[in-house]
């Protein structure tokens, strides 16, 4: 286990220093000079030069990158161009949001899966199933967002279009709302931060929802044709208990895995959903410093989406080897 | 029918007229046609049959554990401790499973629930912690608290098997179904099993529905002796008086193709029946019909009864009296073909060693597990060599190394003129490209030699016909062939361009005994005329002495013992042997002989291996 976890944590530094590394590169191709982004389109020329020195971007490429590494190594980020501040400062700032949102994606996203699969396993015809899974399969997660946010946000008004919460100006000591309306003692904001929530997590759990169901419905067909499954039932145990003690655990590691990766993956959609519903998370964040070429943010961001994802596969792996004993990590 | 006078019970199993269709790629077919039946407390009873005779459905039947989605259709009555299972609503099913009704599966290695522990699996048949540990140590399993706690994939399969019996046992059925139990074992653990299942049915006068494709495992085991073909009862005997004389072809052909350790392994083993259609047991006809050497016009005409004489025996044949020819008949089967040997070798392993597992990491320790230490064997051309050893053993490690399929860690391997050998697997279905006709399969052997399509055809007829398959089949899928068709396309493929060296994996361990008669015939046949040599590994000491010159044992990977085939039979050297030959099953034993072996605690890289 912590040979395991040894090997995984060098492999998190190896990748965060390749990807570094390329959207570093990236910056140097893309034609955008940020010092004039931020000194405005009129600004004279003396003005851009004090800035692009001011950022160090007057330094050759392999200085700067140099200069980048050794930062990252005591935890700075760098500096956002567009809010000013340190980038990690913004991550902190802007990620409780994201995650939370992650987090109730991906609750809904497995609630659905299960339901969808047990469907799938139980229902003598299930063709509507697969054919509903099929047709959700196939919408982009765009149209999905809008179609939520005008129907149940527009014309019925059921849930909120944006924004966290309906009060402005709450702060709270962890920054999950949910978490923090629980911890002050106030319920009702907790509501309200799971009623904001609930049409932008919708969106998101959509795909995981598909693609786990999926998943966990092939494992369970494959695990309840297995041999134990008829010992069990010649011990006369009834179907739920066959189903939920025998079935399940053993059908659980490949949708495990396809969680681990939806979720891992959830980065490019976190950023159209995030950007749709107006959600102050880190999606919105990176949508609004590509606006601005601000590379640094983006360079930030995208590390630490590539940690998050890599912390994601350690976590499924863990949890594979808990549901399934012969898996040594 | 009714027991005998003998047995003054009421029996607690009662089969009247029982029929079930089974449907299959949406095709439904009888598969039992008319089974009456009936069982005692206490008794034994073996359900004897090759794959396709029913006796598993009828196992099934009995715990209503058909496939749901062979939309079984069940008729006529079966009576299980006075209730009626036939029409049973799933709820009564499961009562009758809770308590009356217990099986042990076939292949104890997939039957254990992977992800809990024996202890919890054991608890959920309703005993208490105290009561695992009293059963696991009835079962004589060492240490039950160890492997109460332990998971299903740290024993081995004979460990396996009895924490299952002690799952059923427990329970207290009053029958028990034990489905081929021992097929899937090593041949000295087999016979420990056997003697836990006879002694704790005997003990909780438990009836015990053996069901096995092995004559002389029931020999050993059972009162009764009933014979399936085709879902009909073919004949039901007295286990002793029916092997001494079966009154039905087919026990006959079953007898016949029987092969122990004392069967003649000068000529051919005498096959009664040919591995033609599978007989459909439906129509007013005898199923058998197709197959039977003994058959006559009436047998197509009309259904035999099962006939109850004088001495107890039912018999479903109207030819039986003719049975005691038919079975001198056999005993003049063809000798082998003049077989040409040479004093060069065909295969030479010179200290072959080979580890498996993990390596030393940085962080990690080597984990290796010694599979092969320094074996040394050498193959004569025309020669056969017979490799035998339980799981575990090395001995299709060595077989794969010999093929060069795989590098040994030390040592050479070196083949007569430097070309590699041909190999035989155990499944030959799946060794069988699905998609490709089999002559196509065939073909690509021949395509380095720069033939013309003519000779090519005329090539892979040759070879069809060399193994006794219609040269016609070359257009026929794999999937569209019996599974003995498939293991001959195999030898044909393999013999289509005349190899020195014949590898052999386990050919005929998932076989029936007259498809398995069959094929030892044909490859003893074809390694003699063709002047092939053969490395032949099996578990099976009485094939490897019928097939082989020589028979080398094999013991956690150490060659024991190297000798002549009857000599290391008749006069085994190593412990090992001594042991592994007084687990065969035999034929003439009787009940009696059945030894009780100590048990062996398996270490766990045994376990692993197999």
């Amino acid at each position: 286990m912590l040979a395991y976890l040894a090997k995984r944590l060098g492999g998190l530094v190896l990748v965060l220093v390749v990807m570094s590394f390329i959207v570093f590169c990236l910056q140097a191709i893309i034609p955008a000079d940020p010092a004039r982004a931020l000194a405005g389109p009129s600004a004279p020329v003396e003005t851009i030069e004090r800035i692009r020195a001011e950022l160090g971007l007057d330094q050759p490429l392999l200085v700067q990158y140099g200069q980048f590494m050794s930062r990252l190594a005591q935890g700075d980020l760098g500096t956002s161009i567009r809010t000013r501040q340190p980038i990690a400062a913004d991550v902190l700032k802007y990620g409780p949001a994201s995650l939370e949102l992650i987090v109730f994606a991906m609750l809904l996203g497995t609630s659905f899966a299960f339901l969808l699969a047990f469907a799938q396993t139980t229902m003598t015809r299930s063709g509507g199933v697969r054919l509903g899974m099929l047709a959700a399969g196939s919408f982009p997660i765009f149209l999905t967002a809008l179609l939520l946010a005008y129907f149940l946000w527009f014309k019925l008004g059921w849930f909120p279009g944006s924004g966290r919460l309906d009060i402005r100006r709450f702060t709270g000591p962890t920054g999950f709302f949910v978490l923090d309306g629980l911890l002050l003692g106030r319920p009702d904001i907790a509501l309200n931060a799971i009623w904001h929530l609930f049409l932008p997590a919708l969106a998101l759990s959509v795909p995981i929802a598909i693609s786990v169901g999926r998943s966990l419905n092939s494992a369970l067909v494959d695990v309840m044709r297995q041999p134990y499954i008829r010992t069990a039932r010649g011990k006369g145990l009834s179907g739920g208990r066959i189903f939920f003690r025998h079935g399940l655990r053993n059908a659980a590691s490949a949708p495990l895995a396809m969680l681990g990766l939806q979720v891992g993956l959830l980065y490019g959609n976190l950023l159209i959903v995030e950007r749709i519903f107006s959600w102050p998370g880190l999606g919105l964040y990176t949508v609004q410093s590509f606006g601005s070429s601000d590379l640094p943010a983006v360079l930030g961001i995208a590390m630490v989406f590539g940690a998050f994802y890599i912390l994601v596969t350690m976590l499924v792996e863990v949890l594979q080897s808990v549901a399934d004993p012969r898996i040594a990590l | 029918m009714t027991l005998p006078a003998t047995e003054p019970e009421a029996p607690v199993l009662s089969i009247r007229g029982l029929h079930v269709r089974l449907s299959r790629d949406g095709r439904a077919s009888t598969v039992l046609d008319g089974i009456d039946f009936d069982l005692a407390p206490g008794e034994v009873v073996a359900l004897v049959g090759e794959s396709g005779s029913g006796k598993s459905t009828i196992g099934l039947t009995l715990q209503g554990l058909l496939p749901a989605e062979a939309q079984p259709e069940i008729s006529g009555s079966i009576r299980l401790a006075g209730r009626e299972i036939v029409g049973a609503r799933p709820r009564e099913l499961r009562d009758l499973r809770l308590s009356l009704v217990r099986a042990v599966p076939q292949d104890p290695m997939g039957a254990l629930n992977p992800t809990m522990s024996i202890g919890a699996q054991l608890r959920e048949s309703g005993l208490s912690a105290d009561e695992v540990l009293e059963w696991l140590a009835r079962t004589g399993l060492p240490n039950p608290r160890r492997i109460a706690a332990d998971m299903p994939h740290r024993l081995s399969g004979g460990q396996r098997q009895r924490v299952l019996i002690a799952m059923s046992m427990a329970a207290k059925p009053r029958v028990l179904i034990a489905d081929e139990p021992t097929t899937a074992l090593d041949v000295t653990v087999q016979a420990q099993i056997l003697t836990l299942l006879r002694d704790l049915a005997r003990e909780h006068n438990t009836a015990t529905l053996f069901i096995t494709h092995d004559l002389a495992v029931a020999a050993e085991l059972a009162d009764r002796v009933m014979v399936l073909y085709g879902g009909r009862v073919a004949e039901v005997g007295h286990t002793r008086a029916l092997i001494a004389a079966p009154s039905h072809p087919y026990s006959a052909g079953l007898l016949a193709a029987r092969f122990d350790l004392d069967s003649d392994r000068s000529r051919q083993l005498g096959t009664l029946a040919s591995e033609q259609l599978r007989a459909r047991p439906s129509g007013a006809h005898c199923n058998y019909v197709t197959r039977c050497p003994l058959a006559e016009a009436e047998c197509s005409e009309r259904k035999p009864d099962l006939v109850r004489r004088q001495d107890g025996r039912q018999v479903a044949c109207f030819q039986s009296n003719r049975v005691p020819d038919l079975l001198a008949r056999v005993r003049e089967a063809p000798s082998w073909p003049e077989a040409s040997a040479s004093e060069a070798n065909a295969l030479e392993l010179y200290r072959i060693e080979k580890s498996f597992g993990p390596k030393r990491g940085i962080l990690r320790p080597a984990r290796q597990t010694q599979v092969l230490a320094g074996i040394d064997l050498r193959i004569q051309q025309g020669e056969c060599v017979a490799l035998v050893g339980e799981s575990g053993s090395g001995k299709s490690t060595l077989l794969r190394i010999a093929a060069g399929l795989l590098a040994p860690d030390e040592g050479d391997v070196s083949w007569f003129g430097g070309i590699p050998p041909q190999v035989v697997f155990q499944d030959a279905v799946a060794a069988l490209t699905p998609w490709l006709t089999v002559g196509e399969q065939i073909r690509d052997r021949l395509r380095p030699l720069g033939l013309s399509r003519h000779e090519q055809d005329k090539k892979i007829a040759e070879a069809l016909k060399l193994v006794g398959v219609d040269p016609a089949l070359q257009h026929a899928l794999p999937s569209e062939l019996s599974g003995g068709q498939c293991q001959r396309i195999t030898v044909a493929r393999a013999v289509v361009v005349p190899p020195k060296l014949l590898l052999c994996d386990e050919p005929i361990s998932a076989m029936d005994v007259s498809l398995a008669a069959q094929t030892l015939n044909l490859l003893g046949s074809l390694r003699r005329s063709m002047g092939m040599a053969m490395l032949f590994v099996t578990h099976d000491l009485a094939a490897a002495r019928l097939i082989a010159d020589r028979i080398a044992v094999l013991e956690k990977g150490h060659l024991v013992e190297v000798g002549e085939a009857d000599q290391v039979i008749s006069a085994p050297q190593a412990p090992y042997t001594k042991m592994l030959v007084g687990a065969v099953p035999r034929l003439g034993g009787s009940q009696e002989k059945l030894q009780t072996f100590p048990p062996r605690e398996r270490d766990q890289s045994d376990a692993l291996a197999s």
